[in-house]
Formats: C-alpha cells, structure tokens, sequence
C-alpha cells in the first residue's frame, strides 16, 4: 500500500486557501450587487465619451451626469434619457430628424399636454464607413441647425461610441431610465417607435 | 480622498512584506525571532514575507473587485477628477476585465494571490515536499507573467491618464511576490542553506 506523508501539508494549505478565497466572494456578494453595463434592456449603459455641441460650443460629454442611481421606479420627478445613434449622411436618419425632433419637444416639461416626467435627447453623431460618407463637426452643426433640434449631439465621428455600443446600423435608439439602466432599445423592438415606449413605459402624473 | 487613503492598509504590508524578503530583511525579523522561531532561517523569513505580501496582494485585488461591483451599481468609490482617480479604470466595462474571457482582473489577482498563499502554506508546513520545487516555480512563473500583465495595465492607465492606487498597490504586491520567490528559488537550489 502505497501513502502519501505529504498530503496532510497540501490538504490543510488547501483548506485555509479555499476558506479564504470564498470567505472574500461571499463578503463582495452580500455587499454589492453588480448590473452588468451593456446595451440589453435592463443593462446599465455604458459611457459617452467625447464632445458634444449644444448650440454655442463643443463642451466635454459628461453622460453619467443625466442619471440618478437612486432613482426608483414609478418616480415621475426623474429625468428619462433617448440617445439617437445616427448618421448625418443616413437617408433613415435625415428622414427621422423631424420626428425626433418633435418628440424631444413634446417629451418635455415645458409642454403641459405631456403629464409624464422630462426626457432628455441626444444625438451620437458618427461617420459610417461607407463610401460618400464623410462628416465633419460643422456638418453636425449644420444638420443640427436644419432641423431645429435643440438637444445635444455628440461627436462621435470616430465610432468609439458607437463600437462600445455595439450599434448594428443607423439610427438606433435608446431609452434610459433616470437610473441609468436601459429600458428599451429599437435593436430589441423593431416594430415600435421610441416614442410609443416612452408612452409605454415612463410613469404618469394623475 | 478618503477612499485612496484607505489604500494604505494594503500598502504598508506589502511594504513591510517587501522589506522581509529583500536581503535587508533580517533586520527587521530580528527582533521578532524570540516569538517567532520559523523567522531564525532564511527561508522562514523569506516564507513569512510571502505570506504577508501575498495576504495584503488577495485583500487589495478583492477590494478592486467589490470596487467594480459598487461602480456597476451606479455607485462611486473613489471617483475624482484629479489623475488618482480608481472608478475611472474599475468601473470602465472595456478594461477591467481581461480581454480574452472577460473576467474580472479582480477576481484573477484574488485566484493568484490565493495559490501564491497556498504555495507558502505548504512550504511552511514541508519545506522538502517531493512538489516543493515544483511549486517555488509555479509562484516564480506567475508572478512573471503578472509582471507582463502589469505591463497591460499600465498601459491603459496612460491611455486614460488616471492612476488607480488600489491596482497599483495590486502591482507592487506581484512584483514583491516575484522579488520573494525568486529568491527562495535560489535559496533551494543552494540545499545546506535551504535545510538549516
């Protein structure tokens, strides 16, 4: 019969280890509770990176600064986020902007027909890599200007969001409760218009 | 502020840790040789630094993980707009997670610092384990390839021009760990020395 006289010093090493080890997942596990960031619904969203223009100049982006992670559900008194991914040379794009543009007036505070909280737009601006699309920031300015948007729109010529977003084509769009979790995407209802869900899914006054 | 000032609970034993197992060490153990006789050898010494390198390095890289975990719940930990500013790089989806199987560099520091420590148990309990060479090298081998890995990381703190003390921190006790086993390689290989 063949013994191992070592065993006993690997075993008990083992044990301490593995106590250790799981005695510091168990800790993370009941004091956090990590939502994964991606662009599923119920995803957090991921960041926006770069500039964006408001009308009187480009200025830093600071996307996380829309969102209220204390927010809870059924909160009118949170602001909700649609974020547009387009492309100013997109024929889909050019013919949304008039609609687009007319809900983010009519998603507002100031328009007393709506009794539902204050939504913010933005547009992610980008260039596709398609032959005749070439974009530039004055171009951005200018579309934003022919079409009497008066949101954001964000720089994103270099695709940088639009790769972290994983956006198949454009436009896509997104809506964001005001804690930062995606409640719907276009990607996942193909079949309805953003602002049906906003009708849909945000909170009302009585 | 706060937050990065907690780091030196991790800092200073991996200092410390790193102290012990440079050849200055012994002027540290010194006094501590009437209540701790393992620390009488070289390799008691070199074990004990071990130890509690690897001890601060599993207690920083599960701190980083819980770090990530708060900032995908919408919290903060450390954020800042000065470059000492961890929530930028922990809680960035793209970096902090490796880039072929997506798992958390958290988690993985934990999984090496826990076999670094499961290496020292063993060689604190059976210093002449048939494995004992076997295993000095496994510690040697991954606290190398955790140097490249260090390498990675630093390198998206340059590209996002922020520094995250407590992966820092997770650094210094990799390339401590390394310091320590790559001695206690030589110390093997020099039997009478390893024996006494």
């Amino acid at each position: 019969m063949i013994d191992d006289e070592n065993a006993g010093a690997m075993g008990s090493a083992l044990i301490k280890v593995m106590s250790l080890f799981f005695i510091g997942i168990m800790i993370i596990a009941f004091t956090a509770n990590p939502v994964s960031v991606g662009t599923g619904e119920g995803q957090r969203a991921p960041d926006i990176d770069g500039k964006f223009y408001n009308g009187t100049g480009w200025s830093d982006m600071e996307f996380g600064s829309y969102f209220n992670t204390s927010w809870e559900e059924g909160d009118i008194n949170g602001q909700w986020v649609v974020i547009e991914f387009m492309d100013t040379d997109c024929p889909a794009c050019q013919r949304a902007a008039e609609d687009y543009g007319s809900y983010a007036n009519y998603f507002s505070v100031s328009n007393s027909e709506w009794n539902g909280p204050h939504v913010n737009f933005l547009a992610s601006a980008t260039e596709l890599s398609i032959q005749g699309h070439n974009s530039d920031r004055q171009e951005i300015q200018d579309f934003r200007a022919d079409n009497e948007h008066n949101f954001p729109y964000i720089d994103d010529l270099d695709q940088d969001n639009m790769g972290e977003w994983g956006i198949p084509g454009t436009p896509t769009y997104f809506l964001i409760q005001p804690d930062g979790i995606i409640a719907w995407s276009s990607p996942e209802h193909s079949g309805e218009k953003v602002s049906d869900a906003i009708f849909r899914l945000t909170p009302r006054s009585a | 502020m706060a937050s990065n000032a907690l780091v030196a609970v991790y800092l200073v034993p991996t200092l410390i840790g790193l102290f012990i197992v440079s050849p200055w060490g012994g002027l540290l153990t010194n006094s501590l040789k009437d209540r701790y006789p393992s620390l009488n050898s070289v390799r008691g010494q070199l074990l004990a630094g071990l130890q509690l390198i690897s001890l601060a390095g599993f207690a920083v890289s599960a701190q980083t993980l819980w770090i990530s975990s708060k900032i995908s719940e919408g919290g903060s930990f450390c954020s800042s707009s000065s470059t000492f500013s961890c929530d930028d790089l922990l809680g960035n989806s793209k970096l902090n997670v490796d880039p072929f199987f997506g798992l958390s560099w958290g988690l993985i520091g934990m999984a090496v610092f826990a076999l670094l420590l499961f290496i020292v148990f063993v060689l604190q309990q059976e210093h002449n384990h048939p494995m004992a060479e076997r295993m000095i090298s496994m510690g040697l081998l991954s606290t190398g390839v955790g140097v490249l890995i260090i390498g990675l990381l630093v390198s998206y703190e340059l590209k996002e021009g922020k520094l995250c003390l407590y992966c820092t921190t997770a650094h210094i006790a990799n390339l401590a760990a390394l310091v320590g086993f790559f001695r206690l390689k030589r110390l093997y290989e020099n039997n009478s020395e390893w024996n006494s």
